[in-house]
This record gives structure tokens, sequence and C-alpha cells, in this order.
């Protein structure tokens, strides 16, 4: 296969040679005949989401709930579904959590070579949407990514969703995933063109949290992303309205409640510390 | 094409745990469909009598349904029997019976009896939806139950009922502790289950009568 | 001797033997004659309470079943599908046309009930002037979602048994929570036989009496709530968000309309089987019970990314 503008492969974004498709594909009649004969699929997380992303007088805002589900369980309860494209370039996902990952960062991938190739010039949005599209259109639907991408470039500030079969869509205001009624109901009643930062950043945030409380796959907390000319602003945790309600009692278990078989103690030298990163949730 | 389905899940969570004197009914308040809530304010408790207290989850329809039978028949029973109520293990047999009428119709309805027993001794009841039922020390039914009964298992373990001589399977807990870990227990289910939240209803029987107190639970 | 109903009557259905039998056990009394018409029927018949007679261990589901076996429901049936002989009754599989959100919430004064006004054939804008709020009993408004048809026997249902209250005389009238009550059993009955009413309902009024507010909704299956506001359809996603925002029991009329004209708005925007064509229907304790005549709502599509919608996608496609 040649190279063609708007596949990813081509430009190396994922480490295959041109050849080569981005899935193996194999065992993929093989499985649909085993699925039929009774075999239980594995299940995969799914981002049961409220995203959404408005355009402002002088930028985007886009925004995300923090809640990853796994059919009726919550897997994660603070997750990041806005993801980085470019540094001008952020697109939240909904759909299934890997897909959203996956493809994001094959584009992410995909534009930094491209700027390496063109003298760092800022990547365009409309570059990351052709590709997002091109891709999700390739795999009719069964890449399970739908996406609100947001960003600023020569052109001024831009906003799209793209959905799973790879149709797009540019928009003053957009929302995606399992909130996305939830949330369009506070934008049609509220959205104005050309707000201030400020009205903006509430309106995303009270969409966000309109998603959160109506819509059973969408929780926890606000996440916000604005991206303007001078750069982006990425608010992890922009609000964090859903504090645990009953202070837990200590559950304190009497030494020797589980036996102990064997003991071997192991001197640890260097120990690495990562910065930066969230600490995983536990408190239950 | 649209499809007609005669039960729908709405979700919901009911614990009850049985003391040496008391029992606790509990169950969350939130009524959902799909990923949507109907509302935040629903009980699925209802007092059948000052001994005993239904709680169920499942499909809203069947349970209304359940529970006006069941409160019409106490009802008819108290006013054959010069006005006392049944008592709690006969509502039991008798809400086996109401499920198993329907064995090839079930109510689709997850239930748990809690009250006192005639010796004055907490009694949970705990039933599947076409009547199987058994008495425990505590029982957990609905969305939440797989993340709930475990730690049910490991803070209240309870006596094997096939022990003989029979050992009592009232939990060992005071009241105030019970209540305690019934709050807890709501609020981690909550954390986890998408179908429960929004505030818990929690019922206690003892020999001073039925009392009623609602926590807030997340609202996500 | 009591008349006897024929047992082939289409609206009665199947279960003509319970119906007989209640009518047996009923007092020869006019009012209890003639309280088993339609509305009572299909409000208690086929009872899921133990049987009097012992006779029956199970209920049964009746469409895979069909025990009590009914010759004249089935060539009512078959002569008009062309089912074969021995088929099983055909039932409301689907809806024709239909109706869709309403939307109610509570204020200071009492209710507040909009909808609009459309009855849709599939995906076609059939009837444009359907009322799909009507009154109910003195202080009560019915709103409906769903098959237009089934609503409007639904309405019978409601005059029958309102007549009942007139020809008693007696001063009682139905209050809002007795008529939604009345038709929870009547949706939840209808589901047990299989043999839905395809709506949603949405009753709303005030007691009379305390002067109290209510609002319940009903689906067609019978799952039922009370709340401050309810919606049906499509307005439970997207008119609820906005009432769980906004709504107080104790707004004025002014900000309750405000609320459900902007919930209406949004609904129209997103909802593709709805017309810009509504009314709002009110009940309160010192005016009683008005519905609006139909009227409609100022929209927005000026938006520069609408009128411009490629200016920013160029060099796409």
């Amino acid at each position: 296969m040649s190279s063609s503008y708007g596949d990813i492969n081509v430009s190396g974004g994922i480490g295959l040679d041109s050849e080569s498709a981005p899935f193996n594909l194999e065992l993929a009649r093989r499985n649909s005949m085993i699925e039929r004969q009774g075999m239980k699929l594995p299940r995969y997380l799914k981002t049961g989401t409220t995203i959404c992303g408005v355009v402002y007088a002088n930028g985007v805002v886009l925004g995300a709930d923090t809640r990853s589900t796994n059919g009726d369980t919550v897997a994660d309860k603070n997750c990041e579904k806005i993801h980085y494209i470019a540094p001008n370039i952020y697109c939240c996902g909904a759909g299934t959590a890997a897909d959203t990952e996956a493809t994001t960062n094959m584009v992410a991938s995909a534009l930094n070579m491209h700027r390496y190739g063109t003298n760092g010039r800022t990547s365009r949005v409309i570059t990351a949407l052709t590709m997002l599209k091109s891709h999700l259109f390739k795999y009719q639907g069964n890449v399970s990514a739908a996406l609100v991408l947001g960003g600023f470039d020569i052109n001024g500030p831009h906003l799209f969703t793209v959905y799973p079969h790879g149709s797009s869509d540019s928009l003053p205001y957009a929302t995606m995933g399992s909130g996305s009624l939830a949330a369009m109901s506070i934008f049609e009643a509220g959205y104005k063109e050309n707000m201030t930062k400020e009205e903006a950043m509430k309106l995303v945030a009270d969409a966000i949290k309109s998603g959160v409380f109506n819509d059973l796959g969408s929780g926890s907390n606000v996440d916000l992303c604005i991206i303007t000319k001078e750069g982006k602003e990425y608010l992890r945790n922009y609000e964090c309205p859903n504090p645990r309600p009953y202070a837990s009692q200590s559950f304190s278990f009497a030494k020797g409640t589980t036996p102990v078989l064997r003991s071997t103690m192991l001197t640890l030298k260097d120990v690495v510390v990562e910065e930066g990163a969230d600490a995983m949730e536990v408190g239950a | 094409m649209s499809t007609w389905s005669p039960y729908d899940m709405n979700g919901g969570t009911c614990v009850a745990v049985a003391g040496a004197d008391y029992c606790i009914v509990a169950a969350d308040t939130r009524l959902s469909t799909g990923f949507s809530i109907l509302t935040r304010e629903h009980t699925k408790v209802v007092t059948l009598s000052d001994a005993c207290v239904l709680a169920s989850a499942g499909f809203e329809g069947d349970r209304k349904q359940l529970h006006k039978v069941l409160g019409m028949r106490q009802q008819v029973f108290a006013h054959n029997h010069g006005g006392k109520p049944m008592s709690c293990p006969a509502m039991a047999q008798m809400l086996s019976n109401t499920l198993y009428f329907k064995r090839f119709f079930p109510y689709y309805t997850f239930n748990l009896l809690g009250g006192l027993d005639k010796s004055g001794k907490g009694a949970v009841y705990t039933y599947d939806a076409i009547g199987s039922y058994e008495r425990t020390g505590y029982a957990c039914q609905g969305s939440g139950q797989a993340l709930i009964m475990p730690v049910l298992d490991n803070q209240l373990k309870s006596a094997s009922p096939l022990l003989y001589p029979p050992v009592s399977s009232a939990t060992p807990l005071t009241e105030a502790q019970a209540v305690d870990l019934v709050k807890d227990c709501f609020a981690t289910a909550g954390e986890r289950d998408i179908y429960t939240g929004d505030a818990v209803e929690i019922v206690v029987i003892n020999r001073n009568g039925v009392r009623r107190e609602t926590m807030p639970l997340k609202l996500d | 001797m009591q008349p006897s109903l024929p047992s082939h009557h289409p609206l009665l259905g199947p279960d003509t033997a319970i119906l007989a039998a209640q009518q047996q056990s009923a007092s020869a009394s006019f009012f209890h004659n003639q309280r088993t018409n339609t509305a009572h029927q299909d409000a208690n018949s086929n009872a899921v309470l133990a049987p009097a007679s012992g006779a029956m261990p199970f209920t049964v589901a009746p469409p895979q079943a069909h025990a009590p076996f009914d010759a004249g429901a089935l060539a009512f049936d078959a002569a008009i599908t062309n089912a074969p002989p021995g088929a099983p009754n055909k039932h409301t599989t689907y809806p024709y046309v239909t109706g869709t959100s309403v939307l109610a919430i509570k204020y200071k004064d009492g209710i507040m009930m909009a909808a609009d006004t459309l009855g849709a054939y599939g995906a076609t804008k059939r009837y444009k002037s359907i009322s799909r709020i009507v009154p109910a009993a003195p202080t009560t408004l019915v709103g409906a979602g769903g098959e237009i048809s089934d609503f409007q026997y639904i309405s019978k249902l409601l005059t029958e048994l309102n007549d009942n209250d007139v020809i008693r005389d007696d001063g009682v009238v139905l209050k809002p929570r007795e008529v939604f009550a009345y038709l929870q059993r009547v949706m939840y009955n209808r589901r047990n036989k299989f043999d839905p009413l395809w709506n949603s309902l949405v009753v709303g009024g005030v007691d009379q009496a305390t002067g109290e507010a209510f609002l319940g909704t009903c689906s067609m299956i019978g799952v039922s709530y009370t709340d401050s506001h309810v919606a049906t359809g499509f307005g439970n996603h997207l008119a609820r968000p906005l009432f769980r925002n906004e709504q107080r029991d104790d707004m004025t009329e002014q900000e309750a309309r405000a609320l459900l004209e902007k919930a209406l708005r949004v609904c129209y925007y997103r909802d593709k089987n709805s017309i810009n064509k509504f009314v709002i229907g009110t009940v309160t304790k010192e005016s009683g019970m008005k519905v609006s005549e139909p009227f409609s709502l100022s929209t927005e599509w000026g938006y520069d990314a609408f009128v411009h919608p490629t200016k920013h996608a160029l060099g796409s496609w």
C-alpha cells in the first residue's frame, strides 16, 4: 500500500512499517465463529461519559467527567478523558477506553512527526480531525471512539465532534457520551455567542455536572481544558462535587486474622519516585 | 421497531441485619432505568406491621403490586384476629407463597423481610424472585449485592443454620454499631455501583416499635 | 337474571370468565352493575391475589399459555389480521400514532404541565393539533406520551369513572392521587395481560381540600413514581436536568412558566418527533384547572457556526 494523505500509518505514528495495518485481524473470523458457538468475549472498559466543548470569543473550552465504568460498576473514579493531541489541540474521548486512548495517541504521535518534518510549525485542528475520521471510517465503527476535538490554530478556535463511524461536525458547542443529552440541555438553554472565558468555563462545568448528576454512566469530578492563542490551561479536577457522604468507621483486624505461612525480607536500594502522577484513589 | 418487555430493572440495594433484640432493614432511594435516574426519593421499604418490614429491589411495577398485596393481606389478617398483626415468621411464609404463586410469570423483585420473632429476637428472611427463602442473621439483595455481601460476611459471620445444637444466627453487634455498619455499606456501594445512591432509608425494629431514618448518599 | 356480556366483546378480551365471576358476586344494585363497565374491568380483572376458589395454583403469562381460550376474541382478531386459526391473540406490539414528551412541575399555586400537539405517524408529522393534556377529574390533569389511540381509550375510562361520581351525586370527587392510583393499576394490569396501553402518563393536580399539589408519572408497564417535577420519554433526558437545577416547590407562576418554556424549547431543538406548537395546563387551588390555547416559542438558528457550517472545516470533508 502506498502512502496517502490522511492514512495514519504512513507517518510511522505507531511504529509499524507502511505495509501493515494498525490491527491484526487474522483471528477475527475464527473469533466470530466461536462466539456464535457460545463463547463469551471479554468485556471492555467503557467510559460511560459526559464530554463537551464550547467555542468562546478567544478560544475553546473542553470538559469531561472522570468516571469510568465496567458494566454496572465504577472501574475508575478519577480517570482522565481529555487527551493530548498537540500542544494546541486536545481531544475528549467517549466510548471504549482503549479505543479512545489508542486513536488519540496515534494521531498525537503522527502530528508530532509531522511537526518534526515541518520546522515545528503549529499543527492544525483540521489535520487532526481528518486523521481521526479517516481512521474511524476505515474501521466502520468497530473502533468505538466518540470524540470532541478542540484546538486553536492559525485559523482561530475550532470545535469538532467525531462519531465512531467517522462522520464529523463543526459546531459552536458540542456534547458526546451517555451524558450528552443532559449536557446538551444546559448548552441549548445557556449558550451565547462570543462568551468570555469565565462564562464559557462556567457553562462547560455546568454541562459536565449535568451529566454527572443526571446520567448514571457519568460521575465524580469535572476536568476542564482551555485552549487559546496563548496556549492551553489543563484544569484537572476543576470541581469535585462528590465527596464521600459517610466517614467510614475503621475496620481493624486482629493480628493473625490472615495466617502468615512464610516470610522473607528483601532490601531494596534504588527507590524510584514518580512525580506528577495522580495517586490511585483507594478510599473505598 | 420498538420491542416490548413486561419487565424493567429499576435498580436499588437492600440490606438487613438481625441482632439479639433488634432488626435493621435498609434500602437506597434511587429509582432508575437504564442510565437515567427517574427519581431520587423513592421508598423501597414498606412497614407491614410493628414486627415486620419488607424491602424490595428490582422491577418497580412488581414491587408496588407485591407491597400492596402483602399490606392488604396483613390488614385483613389483623381485622380477622382482633387487631393482632401477623407474626414475622408467618409473614415470611406468606411472602414465599405469594412469590411462588406467580412461579411462571414472576414478580421480578429481590426481597428482604426483617422483623422480630415471637421471642423478640431479630429475624431476617432473604428470598429469590420465585419464593425460595431462608432465615439468616444478615442479608443483602439488589444491584449492590456483590459489593456489600462480602463486607457483611467479613464483619458479621454467623453460625451455619445446619449446626446442631442450633446456634443463634443473630449478629453480635449492638444496634448502634449495626446501624453504623449499614451506613458504611451503602456509602461504599454508592461509590462503585451506579444504581445505588441519592439516599439510604434505614428502618430499625426493636421492642419500642419501628423507627425510620435517612442518610444522604452521593448523587452522581 | 343478570344480562351476560357477549364473550367476544372486543374491549373485554379474554378475561370474561373473571368478569362474569365479579358480576355474580356483586350485589344486584344499579350502581354495582354500572361498576362492571370497562373502567372497572381494566383496573381490577385478572387480579393476582390468591384465587378464592383455590382452583388455579399459578397465574400464567397469557400469550404463551392462553389458558382460558376465548374463541370469540380469536374470531374478532383473525377477521382483521388474517391470522391462521389457533394463532395466539395479537396484541399491541408497536405504536402507530405517537406523542412525545410531557413535562410537568410543581410550583407555589399548584402544578403546571406542558406538551406539544403532534401526533406522529412513524417519522411523519401526521396530526398537528392533538390534545395530549386533558382534564381527568375536577382538579386533575392527565398528560400522555405514546400511542394516541390508547390514550384516547384511557380518556374514555376516566370519563366513565367521573360519570360514576356524577351519578352518585354525593359531592365526593376523585383527587389527583386517586386518579394516579387508578391509572397505575390500569397500566400494570394491562401489562400483566401482555396487552399494554402504549403510553407514559403524567398525572398532576391539586387536592381541593388541603390545597396540596400532586405530580406523578406511570409508564406502560407500571413503573411509577411521584416527584416535584416529572417528564416522560425524551423529556426525562433533556428537561429533567434543567428541572433538577431550577425547580422549587415555592416558585411563582411566572418563574414556573419560564422554566417550562425553556425546557420545551430544549426538547424542541433536540427531539426530532416534536413540533413548535405547545399547550400548557395548570391546576391551582384558587383558579382551578386551565389548558392554554396552542402557542409557539421563539427559536435561535442564527449562530455564525450554524449559518456557515463549513467555515472551520476547510480542507476536510
